[in-house]
């Protein structure tokens, strides 16, 4: 039975996701909800996100929600199945690592990079409200710092934790935002050596790359949802 | 060799891995950091944690970081070497649901949990700021709405995930915190919120745990 996954592509959590079934070989649907707005419905609450959000995941009669634990249940389930890409090693000790460095994703990477890209991208599209330039300057230091700990972390490696893992999948949607959708700030990524070729190198994986620029054409156009 | 923890036991993410440590029966030594300032200490950045956090723990050589991961990794490690409990399933399915919960927690229940924690507990004590009520109406607010949505979680159940597990830990010890602030009628108002609270309170390890808490919080006024 395929899995089925629901949310918008262009949805960086659900991008997340996407970017896992390729990593490690399986087919999916993707779903599309019927609107944003449909994600409040007593239906969509009662059946498939509690808290109202996507990506949500069906495989067979399993229902399991938030991006990175649905990541880590399919590297869990067919990690070494389809092909030999290993997303979390076997080793419990570089699995913990792999797990740290995606809680750093989502504790200080992720929240500067959605403040600017909510401003530049969102804030006018969806809210017609103009973007804050205090906000996009108070993001853009937050970010400068997060990303000079992470140029150290890169320090004599490829990836984070040395092979290529989770850690690194976690942050490419919302790094693509900044440096392939909103392209403003990029700098921040290009003036760092090691922050530069660790970017260049996950968006020249096959998987990767084909699926950020899908999402690319959504935040270009003027379409609504 | 013993496991070290560094992190204050008051601040909950240092909370959250003792308990994990006592309900996996392992021995630990806990090394509170120099001063809080300290955290942001070259060494201490270069050493224990890149982002001057707590809690950083050592098991022999190995280092790692952040609350939740650190609890993931010992009880992959660890679990069922010393005792029974089973904080993660083996059950791939059942895990996911775990990880899942887990998420919740850090997403939605923690955020208006946290902001409470910082006005109830830490604005005075720590950084002579009055309590803000505005900001504790908020979170209040959030924070029901969330547990209206816990409330449902646990409908027939005596845990989120079944039975107990790493999903209902993570968030014991600012429960713990924001409960005993004069906030108690947030889970006490919904029936299954309150029966899983009282279930989780009768834990030994939290038992203990709080009880370690409430005479740190005592004694910082003397």
């Amino acid at each position: 039975m395929t899995i089925k996954l629901i949310g918008y592509s262009f949805s960086g959590p659900v991008l997340r996701v996407i970017l896992c079934l390729k990593e490690l070989g399986l087919p999916y649907e993707l779903e599309p909800p019927a609107s944003y707005q449909s994600l409040k419905d007593e239906d969509y609450i009662a059946n498939k996100h509690p808290f109202g959000k996507m990506p949500v995941l069906f495989d067979g009669d399993f229902r399991i929600t938030e991006s990175r634990p649905i990541c880590r249940y399919l590297v869990s389930k067919y990690q070494g199945k389809h092909n030999d890409t290993i997303l979390i090693p076997n080793d419990v000790h570089k699995a913990g690592l792999v797990d740290q460095f995606i809680s750093y994703e989502l504790s200080y990477y992720d929240p500067p990079i959605s403040k600017l890209f909510y401003q530049e991208k969102v804030a006018k599209r969806f809210l017609n409200e103009e973007p804050d330039p205090e906000i996009i300057k108070q993001a853009r230091e937050e970010l400068a710092k997060v990303l000079d700990v992470y140029e150290k972390l890169l320090e004599g490696k490829e990836y984070l934790n040395g092979e290529y893992s989770l850690a690194d999948l976690a942050p490419c949607p919302s790094t693509y935002y900044i440096c392939g959708i909103v392209t403003t700030h990029s700098d921040l990524w290009d003036s760092r050596p090691n922050v530069k070729n660790w970017w260049n190198r996950l968006y020249n994986r096959d998987g990767i790359k084909k699926s950020l620029e899908e999402a690319k054409s959504f935040w270009e156009s003027s379409e609504n949802i």
